[in-house]
């Protein structure tokens, strides 16, 4: 009865043995990223009239998966032959990106993704001159300046590379979707933070990020899982890796 | 793939784009890629096109005025009259007439001045002269970026005379842009 233990004790070794040898990893580095976008600033130097400021700061959960916030600050100036408008406040978001790139493609230095952001915008807005013409002649008035908060999505495509040790470059195009602009029916926001022309119920802008990496783990993936015949129940992983990237 | 084929191929996405998307460029290596590249590709041109009106000089296409709708009814069946003749322009303002004995007006409107609190308008049904006279308040509303704002109003009363308007009935006492009636006249 022992002999017969031991020799199946020894067959279950050799099997799972086996199954590491047939296995390929590799060690992916989870990362903390902070980065500023640059297309703002790049903006502004051609309108004087739109300055935006924003930054995020990201948190790799596996090699797939990473939290983002994201926060920033526009001014935004407009003027036309029948009104003048400003506004200026502060935008954040916060979702999810997933990296559509093969872990042994990205290895932690390359992202080529989408992600998904729910967008909050607090915001004045003021409208210090308007006129409008009509049969009596021309009524002038403004708009004293209030507080307003807007609500957006967003789906986020884009990419990333890392051009020198822990310094990445990249974009990201957005596609926002208005949940609501604040202001009411009669004084909708012309534009504001974080989501842009108020009047439209979807906008896409892009943003330019360099980025800092932060390495805080490494964690073992599988990239390709072992070729066994035996039943997949009797496939057991190391904690903190994944059957088999995209 | 190559490493150096993966890494250069990133590079070139480190393009600069400009506040219009217009020179955004895209380009990938590598077979694994492609298929993203493509859909990446195809998501940008469509926001591009999108955005595209925007290149162009803005212009406003929406109606500007909020105007007093009102229809005409006959006294006698409470049925809709167009009146034979229609002159209406505000008072004061007889050099520059709305109507001038104009057929077949459905529905008249009248402008409101946003610059006052009330305005009276000369109306000659048929030949017959009355007086409606408004009085409101108004405020402003955005109609968009290209257009700018109007202002809506809202009707506190309404005074008339009764040579051959019989009755007035407020319909809808929110002066907006809204192509809906809001007052009856019954003559």
């Amino acid at each position: 009865m022992r002999r017969i233990s031991a020799y199946s004790i020894s067959l279950l070794v050799l099997i799972s043995a086996g199954s590491v040898l047939a296995q390929d990893t590799i060690d992916f580095p989870l990362k903390i990223k902070a980065g500023i976008d640059i297309a703002g600033p790049a903006i502004y130097i051609a309108d004087r009239n739109n300055f935006n400021a924003e930054a995020f700061i990201s948190f790799d959960k596996n090699e797939k998966i990473s939290y983002t916030l994201e926060g920033g600050y526009l001014d935004y100036r407009f003027s036309q032959y029948n009104y003048d408008y400003l506004t200026r406040g502060v935008f954040f978001r916060a979702g999810t990106d997933f990296n559509l790139l093969r872990p042994e493609v990205s290895k932690g230095s390359y992202w080529a993704g989408i992600g998904l952001r729910y967008g909050l915008s607090v915001f004045n807005t003021e409208t210090p001159f308007l006129e409008h013409e009509n049969y009596w002649g021309t009524a002038t008035s403004a708009i004293s300046k209030k507080t307003s908060t807007g609500h957006f999505f967003e789906v986020t495509p884009g990419v990333r590379t890392e051009v020198f040790r822990n310094f990445s470059i990249g974009w990201t195009v957005r596609l926002r979707f208005l949940i609501s602009g604040g202001g009411g029916k009669d004084l909708r926001p012309i534009y504001f933070p974080g989501y842009g022309q108020g009047g439209k119920m979807v906008n896409a802008g892009i943003n330019y990020y360099l980025t800092w990496n932060i390495p805080f783990r490494k964690i073992r993936v599988i990239t390709r899982p072992e070729e066994s015949e035996e039943p997949e129940d009797e496939e057991e992983f190391p904690e903190g890796t994944r059957q088999e990237g995209f | 793939m190559p490493d150096f084929m993966l890494t250069s191929s990133f590079y070139i996405t480190a393009v600069i784009p400009n506040d219009r998307l217009n020179f955004v460029f895209l380009r990938f290596s590598g077979t694994m890629m492609k298929t993203f590249a493509y859909l990446v590709f195809i998501f940008i041109a469509v926001i591009m096109l999108a955005t595209m009106p925007e290149c162009t000089p803005e212009a406003c296409f929406e109606e500007t005025n909020a105007f007093v709708k009102a229809s005409f009814y006959d006294s006698g069946s409470d049925t809709q009259l167009t009146p034979d003749s229609l002159t209406l322009y505000g008072t004061g303002m007889d050099t520059l007439k709305i109507y001038d004995a104009d057929a077949g007006v459905k529905p008249a409107l009248l402008p409101l001045d946003a610059s006052e609190s009330g305005c009276s308008f000369v109306i000659m049904i048929n030949g017959v002269t009355d007086t409606l006279t408004f009085l409101y308040t108004s405020y402003p509303h955005l109609i968009s970026k290209e257009c700018g704002y109007t202002f809506y109003h809202n009707i506190e009363d309404l005074y008339y005379t009764e040579n051959t308007i019989d009755h007035i009935y407020i319909s809808k006492r929110n002066i907006t842009t809204v192509n809906e009636e809001n007052i009856r006249i019954f003559y």
